[in-house]
């Protein structure tokens, strides 16, 4: 119920989906169908009979990770194309067919995944199981859509970061922390590149990405998971598998100072970013960087609103943000808005004296217990969603099965006082930061 | 960060009161009104054990005196910085530790607390709720500090073009009514409340006789009414009668407003007073609404989006609330292109007004908004939601399945002729926000 502008949405859309994915989830890996198609896709399905409906969910293993230099920004753009018809199913009929029968679909694109839903009736499902084998293989790609579409995605960056400071200089802040690692880049692309990426490029992408063994179908919903299989065997197993995608070789190196990046731009206020490289899932360390995550961010008795925006009113909004499901290592983020009257240098400061007390003093019993029970009871509250957890499968599944849901939870349940301490020492290095700083013009 | 396909905030709007149940098999929520007044509403999901509680009171933004903007707003939000029996720091870890959300904060028609807990915590869980329903205590630290955030987050969303041009357009298209005043309020009339303020307003308005509390989630019946019952029997109301709201009144000749801001994009609202859901022409409406901007395979996103390329967002809306309505065509796009994308939604307008939408279309829009009533009551917050919204606008809990046949008789024709009553394009109001070229 809060009227006004909430949190920017760069950092929060992915706490959140982080935290979704915490707690008690062992009770419902065992229930999952899985299998692997011939054709090498992936299908992962769960029955949940609450609500005639199912949520339907291609996940493409493909996101700005995999852009080269000189097209970022392929990845959504191709991702706003799925949309704009094949032979079978020509221009706008995919919203129309879904519309028509009562769904709701949308799809969004990130650094690793592309992802499109379909939520809709149950007994609907044929429908999107024949529209999405449509488009796996079959997307026309004509020029003129191409062309298009392209102004679009041109709206699209100057809603989101042209005309956005905190999208802005998140995108600056990203660029300077990665030298050499696609990360650094957008994924909705430079202005330029967008404006220059050709449609024999976009072809010679979805060629190279989209295809079965490239792919998760994750449904959660009113159906009976056999039947579906079978369906989804008809209609997807007739695609033919491709090469493996060419793989990710860019690796950053070793940050070897600080990095410093300061924007000016029209806007209220100031807002404050700070970047460490972490490193991902793969790390025995990252259980110990997602508690510290939630007990940086997560509601209003967290370190960083109860200090910089409670007690000592220095800040708006203040949190950290780490991504637990990156494919690669990324960067653990802080973030602060400061108060009217108040400096980006003290918020700076402030951000920093955080970080320099978790490496100094055990964070308490207490705040581990509260970030544990937070994350196990959002787990709870997210089952709620068929949408979400087949979300939630999907992520798992990309980072080695579905079944890594399980051990999440024994591995955050394990995080002791002493290992978010160490994890901050390793990480929270003061001369490897990054810091990106937006002092508003009027 | 994501970058998503298509912009969504139109899905968020439309969920709540488009909604139609499927079949009026089982009522969607069981319905008493307790001895001091308060409506409770339960609905049992029993699968997750988890319980979502709204307790909504009719005290929203419609009731800040005119001198007072943003007093239900910052008595919302001062509901949970303390208590009788907790300072705010208090409630807030109490409900974190056990992994619980606690918030409260008015919109225009009320103020809603709301609560998500697992099953085990729900007795910790409505205890909190009750305290800060009942007995806040506006500490006057509290009501700086939280007055001081309000103006800088006021401030701030002067940065978000979508939120000025909002704020523009309801003060053109509701110029006598409290609808037209930012439910917020503005960096000088925040400034001016006073604590005093806050504790009238909700001695006088949060109150059991206009209260509405919706149970929904892993709870019976009998437990639910037993437990709001227990924390909520001996609330009695205030010996004067609940304040009063009139409807909106006509808005008057439509205006043209302009802000300009240093940006790279536009946008653009046209906008004016329609009709809610006791107009039997409300239906009608809704579907002329869908076919002209609701959704992706609408006539403005075909051709300000897929064919033109001129924008990412284009959408159009009914707005229905307690005391009026208003429709809305909205889009965002590049500076040079404003007068098109402006011609465009103006000719889309005149031709729904003047010849009627396909069969097609027809069919399209009506399976949509009645077939996907089940995606928008998946969850029990969705569920919590949609009771209280069909409550507290006393459209009955029968609402859903009542507008499934209403839509479902919508014709052509229908469409039509309320398309004329209320898309003349020189009836709305328009406001554009950006670097603008006339």
């Amino acid at each position: 119920m809060r009227p006004l502008r909430p949190a920017r949405p760069i950092l929060v859309a992915t706490l959140l989906l982080v935290l979704a994915a915490g707690g008690a989830a062992a009770q419902n890996s065992e229930r999952v169908l899985a299998a692997t198609l011939d054709n090498g896709l992936r299908v992962l399905l769960q029955e949940d009979h609450r609500s005639p409906i199912v949520s339907f969910q291609m996940w493409y293993r493909v996101g700005s990770r995999n852009e080269t230099r000189g097209s970022t920004g392929i990845a959504h753009f191709l991702e706003h194309m799925m949309f704009k018809g094949t032979p079978a199913h020509g221009q706008g009929e995919f919203a129309r067919l879904v519309e028509q029968n009562g769904g709701q679909d949308n799809a969004f694109t990130s650094q690793d995944v592309t992802s499109y839903y379909v939520n809709i009736a149950a007994d609907r499902i044929d429908l999107v199981i024949d529209l999405e084998s449509d488009r796996m293989h079959n997307l026309k790609l004509d020029a003129k859509d191409i062309a298009s579409e392209r102004e679009v995605v041109i709206e699209e960056r100057r809603t989101r970061t042209e005309d956005d400071p905190g999208g802005f200089l998140g995108e600056e802040v990203s660029s300077i922390a990665f030298k050499n690692h696609p990360y650094g880049a957008p994924i909705i692309g430079w202005m330029e590149e967008i404006k220059r990426i050709t449609p024999e490029e976009i072809r010679a992408f979805y060629k190279t990405y989209y295809m079965p063994n490239n792919a998760i179908l994750v449904a959660v919903g009113d159906f009976k998971a056999p039947e579906v299989l079978a369906k989804i065997r008809a209609k997807f197993g007739r695609i033919p598998k491709g090469p493996p995608p060419p793989p990710v070789l860019a690796v950053e190196p070793a940050q070897n100072g600080e990095r410093r990046v300061t924007v000016k731009k029209h806007a209220q206020l100031p807002i404050v970013y700070l970047g460490y490289h972490v490193p991902n899932q793969k790390s025995p360390d990252a259980f110990a960087l997602e508690m510290l995550s939630t007990i940086l961010s997560e509601g209003r008795a967290s370190r960083l609103y109860k200090r910089l925006v409670y007690e000592r009113q220095l800040a708006l909004e203040a949190g950290g943000d780490y991504n637990y499901f990156s494919h690669d290592p990324s960067l653990f983020w802080f973030w602060g808005t400061p108060m009217p009257g108040q400096t980006p240098e003290a918020m700076e400061k402030a951000l920093l004296a955080e970080m320099e007390q978790l490496k100094t003093e055990p964070v308490s019993a207490e705040e581990l217990q509260r970030a544990k029970n937070q994350v196990e009871a959002t787990f709870v509250f997210q089952e709620d969603s068929i949408h979400r957890r087949a979300g939630l499968l999907a992520r798992f599944e990309l980072i080695g099965g579905y079944a890594h849901k399980d051990r999440f939870v024994e591995g955050l349940r394990a995080v002791t006082a002493a290992d978010i301490q160490r994890v901050a020492r390793t990480y929270f290095s003061d001369d490897k930061k990054n810091v990106g700083v937006l002092l508003p013009q009027p | 960060m994501m970058c998503l396909r298509r912009f969504s905030a139109v899905l968020l709007l439309l969920v709540l009161l488009l909604a139609v149940p499927a079949g009026a098999a089982k009522p969607i929520a069981h319905r008493e009104v307790l001895p001091n007044g308060i409506v409770l509403l339960v609905a049992e999901r029993p699968a997750i054990p988890m319980v979502v509680v709204r307790a909504f009171a009719h005290a929203g933004a419609v009731l800040d005196p005119p001198d007072r903007a943003g007093l239900a707003n910052l008595t919302g939000a001062l509901l949970t910085r303390g208590t009788a029996k907790h300072t705010g720091p208090e409630l807030d870890s109490a409900i974190e530790f056990v992994g619980g959300n606690l918030s409260a904060g008015a919109g225009r028609d009320g103020l809603t607390a709301s609560l998500a807990v697992l099953k085990k915590d729900v007795g910790l869980g409505l205890d909190l709720l009750a305290e800060v329903l009942l007995t806040p205590t506006f500490p006057p630290d509290e009501v700086k500090r939280k007055s001081a955030q309000i103006q800088a987050a006021i401030k701030r969303s002067e940065e978000d073009p979508g939120t000025v041009a909002g704020r523009a357009l309801a003060k053109l298209v509701f110029p006598n009514h409290p609808y037209g005043v930012p439910v917020e309020g503005t960096v000088e009339s925040v400034g001016k409340l006073t604590r005093d303020d806050v504790v009238r307003f909700h001695a006088a308005n949060v109150r059991p006789d206009t209260t509405i509390i919706a149970v929904v989630g892993a709870v019976s019946v009998d437990e639910a009414r037993r437990e709001i019952q227990a924390r909520f029997g001996a609330w009695t109301p205030p010996a004067e009668p609940p304040v009063t709201t009139p409807p909106v009144s006509p808005g008057g000749p439509p205006r043209t407003e302009t802000i300009e801001k240093e940006l790279t994009q536009a946008t653009i609202m046209l906008g004016r007073q329609a009709i809610r859901q006791t107009d039997p022409d409300y239906f009608p409406l809704t579907v002329a609404s869908y076919v002209l901007g609701g959704g992706s395979a609408s006539r403005l996103y075909a051709r300000v989006r897929d064919e033109g390329g001129l924008a990412y967002a284009v959408y159009s809306y009914v707005s229905p609330a307690r005391y009026g309505a208003s429709f809305t065509v909205s889009a965002q796009t590049r500076t040079a292109e404003v007068p098109k994308v402006i011609d465009i939604m103006r000719e889309e307008l005149t031709r729904m007004t003047r010849e009627p939408v396909t069969e097609r279309e027809l069919k399209l829009a009506k399976e949509y908004l009645i077939g996907s009533f089940p995606l928008r009551l998946d969850t029990s917050s969705k569920v919590a939601d949609f009771v209280v919204a069909v409550e507290e606008q006393g459209l009955g809990l029968d609402y859903g399945d009542r507008y499934k046949e209403r839509v479902a008789k919508v014709t052509a024709a229908d469409v039509q002729r309320v398309a004329a009553k209320y898309f003349a394009p020189d009836s709305f109001n328009r406001v554009v926000v950006g670097a603008p070229r006339p």
